[in-house]
């Protein structure tokens, strides 16, 4: 191996780590990756000038140095951030120790692991596109390093690729996969988590709904609800402070019963957040996965914040019965002192009508009428009494704010309440044929219980004021959001509609098939395509052994095109060597002739076919140089059936 | 390493057909991870566990990919040296003691440049061979020669871990041809059959006032004395004959009783090479007596005295 050569496949190595390193720009403190980058960069100015590398003397306290940096940076060196920022900046350190072949090689090896990390944080199609970028990059130093192919590298690097392409296709679809994770891991905190907060708090809404983010996905079985009554309840507050409502989990158990309705069935797609996903009002039984906590929330069983798909089963439109004991519903009532003025309105209409029912007839209509308006920037609301402001004073707000008001003013009038929080509606995509939610959809909402129904009731005072907001699609009801889209004025244009249908369509499919795809999604594929009922062994050999012989159809080919000899050399070769067997030696100079000359001891019917050969190959390999590959390789088939003939000695004189 | 490494590998070796010519095929190639490859498959099977356990698609993707450019690269290692032809070519003695040429010729006749390295089964230095698309290369591996007489051509391993480095492909070839180890030249003062005042200088060769004429080439005439400004210019192989060059003088009797009965065959065998050698130098003609054997002056006679006495005395 050439000494310049080698060195350009160090050059490459360094080159593809350091493409590789890029995305955990964003995941890790970038300190780390930029400090890693740097390292690289000085190891090929290196490797350019051949300097001398720098001694371990200095190497180990800087290492050292680096460790302890990161250490006090993220309190942690295991787990997955911890794990993969020690191994980045070791990563950094081995290649001023590299100077061997061998030690470039597990720099390399390295590089591959290092692949994976980014997809541990982000597995969105432009992680997956940067994790295929990376492949090509270390495949291509990988053909570098090795010395060999130095022009078209590249190519034959996407070129293997793609041959093992299938391969990984059949894999990964036929692998079995874990139910749950091999060993369990520190949980981190200090990642920050979208989704509904854990409090709510005139603002903490308002800022998730200008996201545009998917928050989950759903697929009805059959006929979808109608829009108004798709409410997603994920957590129910039930103390107010004053200035925030949260949860405080002041009830245990409580004793349901669901009347009416119709049943729905549905799968779900999302992200947990705190070990929550959304489940339709009213929920009618848990999914697997979990366990309903009272009020109807899903709660997961294990801590896990990878997206998870549920199925899930709803009465909608029917009753929430529940029976209420006396301490309970105090505790449903129980409010700090101040707002003193919605107290008293609170008080005046449930003076005015004869019911639980009543109250809210009464307080929803003060809403639809009292000039309450809908926006997503409402003025700040100051001071103690910032329920007494929003009702008398801005009278302008969000969900939250009509939800805080409402749940506030029922339980002033004696009436138990509580605060839900969720996703209010979706959007169809007709292409993917599944709903989506985003994080603009987020909601809330009131459950009053009606001591005379004995039931929990659920209000919406939003939908009083606007009611568009829950009838329809949130970017065409509010006028705020349709400024967001300044170029196409209030309405977007067809075509728009369509491709972002379609690329939510797509993102769908991808976390459907790619990143969701678990051991309940292959178990039935399995069954799908009939290669067994559970996945087992037997099943998973079968499912490998057809799988790689669709796989192996490509390869085939690539290997029949790649090896395929030229005719006339082959021929000629293999003419060379049948008349070595019968000790006629040629010489790479003989021409045809010289081998029929040579070739006079022969018996006269192979002689006589030998000279044919002869002839037919002079003719297309001097005469006529543009012959067919098919003339070619007939004529080669002649030659093998002579060269077997010869051996067997079937054309002596007479035979 | 396996203990019984070496036995195992020249009893397998001994059981290998001796070929003059071969074609690679998938029955003698072979093919074993290198310790590169095994570190790639160690880092697949890593980030397969990571995948396992914290449940990331796109991590088994990687894996898997790995793992299929893994298989890929057998494939592809083992296309390196798939239907490659290998011939064996005429190859020079050498004398005892000294590194004999076993000339090959590899033959690629497929679209496919094949990268290789060749090692004679004694080990010493790899020979490097780029092949390209349909052509052919002549390969030398060197053997060491350590007994007079005659050896066969060492086993070959081929092998190749392109493009990747991560597969190594390897197969092995115990070409049928054999080497001739001359006696190793001892001088012989005491015979000194050619005109030499002190042995050396005289053959420094084509000094001006020593060329007397040119020739017809025979064979036998060394490179030296061709006359290359003539073949170049007019196509017609001469050979320079030098003024110094007896011609028609007597016959120098190379003979086996030359030497006191004392003396030992090997010895014996040493100085009549290095009187063949000196002679060969000069120019001059001479017979070699040998116990049942005799080298005339004709054509060729350096090879024929150089393997006779080669082969003197050895069991067949």
């Amino acid at each position: 191996m050439r000494l310049a050569q080698f060195r350009q496949g160090e050059m490459a190595v360094l080159l593809a780590l350091a493409l590789v390193m890029l995305p955990l720009l964003l995941h890790l403190p970038s300190w780390l990756p930029m400090l890693v980058l740097t390292m690289l960069l000085v190891r090929g100015f290196l490797l350019q000038r051949q300097n001398q590398l720098p001694s371990l003397w200095l190497l180990l306290p800087l290492l050292g140095l680096s460790v302890f940096g990161l250490w006090l940076n993220l309190n942690t060196l295991i787990g997955r951030e911890g794990g993969a920022a020690l191994l980045v900046l070791l990563l950094g350190f081995k290649s001023f120790e590299s100077r061997q072949q061998r030690d470039w090689q597990v720099l390399l090896a390295l590089g591959f692991f290092l692949a994976a990390i980014p997809l541990l944080f982000d597995q969105s199609p432009p992680s997956a596109l940067w994790l295929i970028v990376s492949l090509l990059a270390l495949t291509w130093a990988m053909l570098r390093l090795a010395g060999g192919a130095v022009q078209g590298a590249a190519g034959m690097a996407a070129q293997a690729l793609l041959l093992s392409l299938p391969l990984m296709l059949v894999l990964f679809v036929v692998m079995p996969r874990l139910p749950g994770p091999l060993w369990s891991m520190p949980h981190e905190q200090h990642v920050a988590s979208t989704g509904l907060s854990d409090s709510m708090e005139p603002g903490s809404i308002s800022q998730l709904v200008q996201q545009q983010e998917p928050a989950f996905s759903v697929v009805f079985d059959g006929q979808p609800p109608a829009h108004e009554q798709l409410y997603w309840r994920i957590m129910i507050f039930d103390d107010f402070d004053g200035r925030r409502w949260q949860s405080v989990h002041g009830q245990t158990r409580e004793q349901i019963q669901l009347a009416g309705g119709e049943k729905v069935r549905y799968r779900l797609t999302g992200k947990p957040s705190r070990s929550r996903l959304p489940l339709l009002d009213y929920p009618l039984a848990a999914p697997a996965e979990g366990r309903l906590e009272p009020g109807g929330l899903f709660k997961l069983a294990s801590d896990q914040d990878d997206v998870l798909r549920i199925s899930g089963e709803s009465l909608v439109g029917s009753h929430y019965l529940s029976e209420l004991s006396r301490s309970d519903q105090d505790f449903y009532r129980h409010l700090p002192p101040g707002n003193p003025a919605s107290r008293q309105l609170a008080m005046q209409w449930r003076s005015q009508s004869s019911d639980s029912a009543g109250f809210v007839r009464e307080a929803l209509l003060h809403l639809r009428l009292g000039g309450f308006a809908y926006t997503l920037r409402p003025p700040l609301l100051e001071g103690d009494n910032s329920i007494d402001a929003f009702m008398f004073s801005t009278r302008q707000g969000f969900c939250e704010h009509y939800a805080s008001a409402f749940a506030f003013m029922a339980r002033a009038a004696g009436i138990p309440a509580r605060v839900v929080t969720g996703y209010q509606g979706g959007q169809f995509n007709s292409l993917g044929r599944f709903w989506q939610v985003r994080s603009s959809d987020a909601h809330a909402w009131v459950e009053v219980w009606l001591a005379e129904s004995r039931e929990w009731l659920r209000v919406d005072p939003t939908a009083a004021v606007a009611p568009e907001r829950v009838s329809q699609d949130l970017g065409q009801s509010i006028p705020a959001m349709q400024a967001q889209l300044p170029v196409f004025g209030s309405r977007m244009p067809a075509w728009m509609v369509r491709v972002q249908q379609g690329w939510q369509a797509a993102g769908f499919a991808w976390q459907q098939w790619v990143v969701g795809y678990d051991a309940s999604r292959q178990l039935s594929l399995y069954r799908w395509l009939g290669l067994g009922e559970i996945v087992d062994s037997a099943s998973v050999v079968r499912a490998l052994l057809c799988g790689v012989v669709l796989a192996g159809l490509p390869l085939l080919w690539w290997w029949r095109r790649s090896t395929e000899s030229v005719p006339l050399q082959e021929g000629r070769s293999r003419l060379e060597r049948a008349l070595q067997q019968q000790g006629i030696i040629l010489l790479p100079s003989d021409g045809p002739l010289d081998m029929l000359n040579k070739a006079r001891g022969l018996p006269a019917p192979a002689y006589r076919e030998l000279k044919q050969l002869c002839k037919d190959y002079a003719a297309m390999r001097y005469q006529n140089p543009a012959l067919s590959q098919q003339q070619a390789r007939l004529w080669l088939r002649r030659v093998k059936i002579f060269s077997t003939d010869l051996a067997r000695g079937k054309l002596r004189q007479g035979g | 390493m396996l203990p019984f490494r070496k036995p195992l590998r020249a009893w397998w070796l001994r059981r290998l057909p001796k070929e003059s010519v071969c074609r690679l095929g998938q029955r003698r190639i072979y093919l074993l991870p290198t310790r590169f490859g095994l570190l790639l498959l160690l880092v697949a099977a890593a980030v397969w566990v990571g995948a396992l356990n914290y449940a990331v698609s796109l991590a088994y993707v990687l894996a898997f990919w790995l793992l299929g450019l893994l298989l890929v690269a057998v494939l592809m290692a083992y296309r390196q040296l798939s239907g490659l032809q290998l011939q064996v070519q005429e190859s020079e003695g050498a004398f005892v003691g000294q590194f004999a040429d076993c000339r090959l010729r590899l033959l690629n006749t497929t679209a496919i440049t094949r990268q290789l390295l060749l090692q004679s089964e004694h080990g010493g230095e790899c020979v490097p061979c780029t092949l390209a698309a349909m052509a052919e290369q002549s390969v030398t591996v060197v053997q060491l020669l350590k007994r007079r007489g005659r050896h066969a051509y060492p086993a070959i391993q081929l092998w190749s871990t392109a493009p990747f480095g991560l597969i190594r492909a390897f197969s092995w070839w115990r070409p049928d041809a054999s080497l001739l180890a001359y006696p190793l030249p001892l001088p012989d003062r005491e015979h000194q059959d050619c005109h030499h005042e002190n042995g050396r200088g005289r053959n420094r060769g084509d000094d001006e006032e020593d060329f007397s004429h040119l020739g017809e080439y025979r064979q036998g005439d060394t490179p030296r004395q061709i006359a290359w400004s003539v073949l170049a210019r007019r196509d017609v192989l001469a050979s320079k004959r030098f003024a110094s060059q007896p011609r028609g003088q007597a016959l120098h009797q190379l003979a086996w009783q030359d030497y006191p009965a004392t003396l030992d065959v090997e010895s014996r065998l040493s100085r009549l090479c290095w009187r063949v050698l000196q002679c060969e130098k000069a120019g001059q003609h001479y017979r070699l007596h040998l116990p049942g054997c005799m080298v005339e002056p004709w054509p060729g006679q350096r090879e024929q005295a150089l393997a006779a006495l080669a082969e003197f005395r050895l069991p067949v």
